[in-house]
């Protein structure tokens, strides 16, 4: 009854006038970013991490955790209804989605990815509440081996793994490794990096880099090259689901939730596995021949469902491993785990014990959230919609104003708005030359604490690497790293072998 | 990790490429950025020469992670040099949007960043902005082509866009949300 009595305490907090109200812009504006072609919830929370200065803590992360949330609902309306392959949490849901709007089955497909939204993040907000403080419990009993080998793992697999190439992914993520040593060391306290720049002592803002790797390299990106691309538009239906495609839909739902909330709670992160497992899933499980031949031709309404309940329900997840370990796996997270910084807290086991009405306010924020953007996504989906139709030039160069306001906003220094471009001039090449960001961003974060636990747990050993091989937790952890470097390589390998056996 | 069905998928979407590419790419910006990827780890290595080893008890002082990273980056770069003139860089996919850059359209939205970063805490955060989104968005009408661009019509719209944001933002930002931003006068309004 203990996690009962906190998460009431925490709704109780969470529906004050105030934060009810931060709640619903939060949500509004996430939406809309998720909407909004050339930028995501990454760029908008980090474009507003300035607010950290004043708002008060609750208020801001239940803001934040809006536009985390509200994104992921904004999203898939584009990728339905805009024949332009999204960011890839929503390109499996364009697969189907972009062929049931062709068929004139938009509203539909809207439909069952706002609900399957709605099932799958309540259904993994629950998951949250009800593991999260065992997590943190377990979490309590971590040494600093076992937090660096996790830091490892999501190093690991944010670079080496969800990315086409593990070379480019592995540039990415030392980039943001070298990023973030630069300023004062925190534990002997001698600068690095600083180059005689006093502005440098400080450290490169998260802020900078988000903004400037999404935002301002976006709108560089798109007057180099995208200048003349043309998106084309689908009609939007009557929002509405036939009792067939409840029917089809629910157990779709109910799937995506089962596959995406597990790939969420381990600190390996990526929306992309578990939104195309559920795809897979979907596409295999489906037994009508109807429903079957729809698959890739007029659009399949299970391949919406799932998918985008597997997206959902692996964001929403994604906050046990951030809240508890202080793990992030994604751009969001990372700046999310920035955005708690800033308030001088780490996430982490202790945050459940020393920040409780910050956390369970936050988490039942997310009840809350969940139910506001099926109200705003529903019945409101034709207001969303009309943002489509703002011209791309207004749109990106309005992108740069508010990209100054949270670059200059963080720490009033104009210098870091040269450097703002620098960064974004970088964003360029990397997408250009097809480098993944997210490693950027999380190594960038993860770095300088990975540093101090991997440097705590020399100490611990006396100054010998073998305090990793000491720790049943530890080596365990080390066995799961040489697995997922290994194993995907290994199969593939296989497979290959297979193919010319069975070629030869 | 590609996924064929997934990569199918968006080869079946409306979305193409507007000159899809004659032949291979060449592949000497891939060995540029590998070069620059191989200097950013030598550059990383010079500048870890000087942070002290001092490790204390635990044998990792402060300057361990940096030169873990200079000698990976410099790796990398040499990885990727040898890539691009091995037939260039290993399943890269082609990038989205055209093959040649529109520069004129880059030197436009350039020049609003530059000049924003420049003159922002003398001109103000409205006025600075303005002229940022007035550089900005005329250099990207000229990247899509619209003839529209250079007419004083189109250039009034947009000075009256610009300011129609900036102003509303600065507003909200520093009066509600208390951050600072630079005005022109001390009252704070402009």
């Amino acid at each position: 009854m203990d996690i009962f009595n906190a998460l009431m305490h925490g709704f109780a907090l969470a529906i004050t006038p105030a934060n009810l109200l931060w709640c619903l812009v939060g949500c509004a504006l996430g939406t809309a970013v998720g909407v909004l072609p050339g930028i995501g919830p990454a760029v908008a929370v980090a474009m507003l991490l300035p607010i950290t200065a004043k708002v008060d803590m609750t208020a801001s992360m239940i803001f934040f955790a809006g536009i985390y949330y509200g994104a992921m609902y904004g999203g898939s309306t584009t990728s339905i209804l805009l024949n332009t392959p999204g960011e890839t949490a929503s390109m499996v849901t364009a697969m189907e989605g972009n062929k049931m709007a062709k068929s004139g089955r938009a509203g539909a497909a809207l439909a069952t990815s706002a609900i399957g939204s709605f099932v799958a993040g309540t259904i993994a907000t629950v998951i949250v509440t009800l593991f999260a403080p065992y997590v943190a419990d377990f979490a309590v009993k971590l040494g600093p081996p076992e937090y660096f080998m996790l830091m490892l793992l999501a190093f690991t697999t944010v670079s080496a793994v969800l990315g086409k190439s593990t070379l480019r992914g592995m540039a990415a993520l030392f980039v943001g490794l070298a990023a973030g040593c630069v300023g004062l060391d925190q534990i002997s306290g001698q600068g690095r990096y600083v180059g005689g720049i006093p502005e440098l002592l400080d450290g490169i803002e998260i802020v900078l880099v988000a903004v400037g790797l999404f935002a301002v390299a976006e709108v560089l990106y798109a007057v180099l090259y995208e200048g003349r691309v043309k998106d084309s538009e689908n009609k939007l239906s009557r929002v509405h689901m036939t009792a067939r495609d409840w029917k089809r839909s629910i157990p779709a739902w109910l799937r995506g939730t089962a596959i995406g909330a597990p790939f969420g709670c381990i600190p390996a992160g990526g929306t992309e596995i578990p939104t195309f497992l559920s795809y897979a899933a979907e596409k295999k499980l489906v037994k009508d021949p109807r429903d079957k031949a729809e698959f890739g031709s007029t659009g399949a309404i299970e391949g919406v469902a799932g998918p985008e309940a597997a997206n959902n329900a692996t964001v929403t997840a994604a906050l046990i491993p951030l809240l508890t370990l202080g793990i992030p796996t994604s751009n969001t997270t990372a700046i999310l785990l920035g955005a708690f910084q800033n308030y001088g807290i780490q996430p982490g086991p202790q945050l459940f014990t020393n920040s409780a009405p910050l956390v369970w306010a936050l988490i039942a924020s997310l009840y809350i959230g969940n139910v506001m953007l099926l109200v705003l996504n529903l019945p409101m989906v034709g207001l969303w919609v009309k943002l489509l139709k703002i011209p791309k030039p207004q749109l990106y160069a309005g992108i740069l104003i508010f990209a100054t306001v949270g670059a200059y906003g963080m720490r009033q220094s104009a210098f870091d708005l040269f450097l703002l471009y620098g960064i974004g001039l970088l964003g360029v090449v990397m997408r250009r030359f097809d480098f993944p960001t997210a490693p950027v961003v999380v190594g960038m974060i993860l770095g300088p604490l990975a540093e101090a636990q991997l440097r705590n747990a020399m100490s611990i050993g006396e100054g010998s690497a073998m305090v990793f091989l000491q720790r049943p937790m530890s080596i365990a952890l080390i066995v799961v790293v040489l697995a997922v470097l290994i194993l995907p390589r290994a199969f593939k390998v296989m497979g290959e072998r297979r193919l010319r056996a069975a070629g030869a | 990790m590609s996924h064929p069905e997934l990569d199918a998928g968006r080869r079946d979407s409306a979305y193409q490429p507007i000159d899809p590419p004659e032949g291979g790419w060449p592949t000497w910006p891939q060995l540029l950025v590998g070069i620059g990827v191989l200097l950013t780890g030598l550059g990383l290595a010079w500048g870890a020469v000087g942070i002290s080893s001092d490790a204390g008890y635990g044998g990792v002082g402060p300057n361990f992670l940096p030169w873990l990273v200079a000698v990976v980056l410099t790796v990398c770069g040499g990885w990727m040099i040898w890539e691009a003139r091995t037939g260039g860089f290993r399943e890269l996919e082609d990038p989205p949007g055209a093959r040649h850059g529109n520069w004129t359209g880059f030197v436009w939205v350039s020049a609003g960043l530059l000049l924003n970063a420049a003159l922002i805490t003398r001109i103000g955060f409205i006025f600075s902005c303005a002229l940022c989104y007035l550089l900005a968005v005329q250099g990207l009408r000229r990247a899509a082509g619209q003839s529209a661009a250079g007419r004083p019509r189109t250039w009034l719209v947009d000075i009256v866009t610009g300011l129609l944001i900036a102003a509303p933002v600065f507003w909200t930002f520093t009066k509600f949300l208390a951050i600072n931003l630079p005005g022109l006068t001390a009252s704070g309004w402009l």
